[in-house]
């Protein structure tokens, strides 16, 4: 029996997000801005916007001309971030292991709580419980990660949608091409080659689409059969160390933001719950007077909890402020596990290479997260068929 | 658009080591490749057969070249007979 992946949906997250501090903006055609220095291609929309004729990745330009009386909503990264966190920690207090892979998209499997709970649907409906309903978050959930994907896009708000194994194929098969992770250019030509379904890519030889589409084509071939089956590894729950000073009037002044900082800093490092634990990733928000946010995450290149060298890596951070703040937050994204290093009066041979080695890996992994540090390993050097030699094995010890 | 679907776990998962990689090749008389991936092949270094696996259900019959490129990039193809496209790999 393989185990149920359930993915759960939020759209349009970012846009919930910032219309909860204007909600008036709800009802009307609205969109979220394009981040700053971006492309200027619009973020999610609202339902009176979508009526109007304004999808979500339009152009700025081409929107306005299709919607003159569309309103722009400005991001607001450390809310997003914020609300975010929120919704998965509920999750995790359902007890759910989660893997979020995007900001309004959480996936998780339910083998660990169905005898909790009761079975597949009473624990999905704890989770989307969990979640609230003020979300209007959907969940998919199937035996493989993509068709748990596609069944939350398709599903309603708060509607839960069981893809059975022997149904997949049929299910996938009617759904669009949209669904699929693809580059616009290749969106165009699938539709040129009068390809419209999942089905109807999937039906074509795998070979064929490999040579004509790449590798690219290769993997939506692979989607559109269910992609793989592979299991769900839930994230290491984040500790929740926060100082944060409110500003009394706005502040641009690089002097003052650096005593702010120094002052956030000193706060953090005296936490209890550290339990003189350094830190390993850090993260600078700031509200910006103007409404909007600004958030920074720096990985420390050794963990550390020295002042002056936190001071050194988070200062450059502020000279990169939009605008003047009203308050400047620094969160605890990841704590190192060791409390300090032991000396040894004689090192043995490569010893220290080996150490510093290690805490290399330990940097990688920790800025880009698990299963990036790979080790190669030989199955069958002898063969003849190159690929079967040797493997890439993730290395997360 | 759902982005990044199989991203992670596919991150997360063993790979194999030099897999093979869709190309793009032209071939001139003899089935010789003439162009890679859009660029011209200068020189032919060698040729070579590996036909193996053949008691299986997924047999290998390829044809590989290893070839010099317009640009001096060293460059190993090979035309997957059982399903009849180009495919580079570092051999």
């Amino acid at each position: 029996m393989f185990p149920v992946i359930a993915y759960l949906l939020i759209p349009g997250f970012e846009l919930r997000v910032a219309l909860r501090a204007l909600p008036r903006l709800a009802l009307v055609p609205a969109a979220l801005a394009p981040e700053a220095g971006e492309e200027p291609l619009l973020g999610p929309v609202t339902g009176a916007a979508e009526a109007a004729g304004v999808k979500p990745g339009m152009r700025l330009g081409e929107a306005l001309a299709t919607c003159p009386s569309l309103v722009l909503v400005d991001r607001d990264p450390a809310a997003v971030e914020r609300e975010w966190e929120g919704v998965l920690l509920r999750l995790e207090d359902a007890g759910f292991a989660v893997d979020p892979s995007d900001q309004g998209a959480v996936v998780f499997e339910t083998r660990g709580v169905e005898r909790l709970y009761g079975g597949v649907q009473p624990a999905l409906e704890r989770a989307l419980a969990a979640v609230g309903s003020t979300w209007d978050s959907r969940i998919g959930a199937a035996g493989r990660r993509f068709t748990a994907l596609a069944a939350a896009s398709v599903a309603r708000a708060g509607q839960i949608l069981i893809v059975a194994a022997q149904d997949e194929q049929a299910f996938l098969e009617p759904l669009p091409l949209s669904l699929l992770p693809m580059t616009s250019d290749r969106y165009a030509e699938l539709e040129g080659l009068g390809l419209r379904r999942l089905g109807e890519l999937a039906q074509l030889p795998g070979g064929a689409v490999a040579e004509r589409l790449g590798v690219e084509g290769r993997n939506a071939w692979r989607l559109a059969h269910g992609g793989r089956r592979a299991r769900v590894r839930g994230r290491r729950p984040a500790a929740e160390l926060v100082e944060a000073l409110v500003f009394p009037e706005a502040v641009a002044n690089e002097l003052t933001l650096r005593r702010a900082l120094g002052s956030l800093l000193e706060r953090l490092l005296a936490r209890p719950e550290r339990a003189g634990r350094p830190f390993r990733k850090l993260a600078l928000a700031a509200r910006l007077v103007d409404g909007g946010s600004w958030r920074r995450a720096i990985t420390l290149r050794d963990a550390t909890a020295e002042l002056g060298r936190l001071r050194a890596a988070l200062g450059p951070k502020l000279s990169e402020l939009p605008a003047p703040i009203l308050e400047l937050r620094l969160e605890t994204v990841e704590l190192a596990e060791h409390m300090g290093q032991q000396l040894t009066l004689v090192e043995p041979a490569g010893e220290e290479a080996v150490g510093r080695l290690r805490e290399g890996l330990r940097q990688v992994r920790a800025s880009t997260g698990t299963g990036s540090v790979c080790a190669v390993v030989e199955v069958a050097p002898w063969s003849r068929v190159p690929e079967a030699r040797a493997l890439v094995v993730p290395r997360d010890d | 658009m759902v982005a990044g679907s199989g991203s992670a776990s596919a991150r997360r998962s063993a790979g194999r080591l030099n897999a093979p990689r869709a190309a793009l090749v032209e071939t001139g008389p003899g089935e010789t490749p003439r162009f890679v991936n859009r660029e011209q092949v200068t020189l032919v270094r060698e040729e070579w057969r590996v036909v193996d696996r053949w008691w299986t259900e997924d047999p290998v019959d390829r044809r590989y070249f290893e070839v010099v490129l317009e640009s001096g990039r060293n460059v190993c193809v090979y035309r997957d007979r059982e399903q009849s496209c180009w495919f580079t790999q570092n051999a």
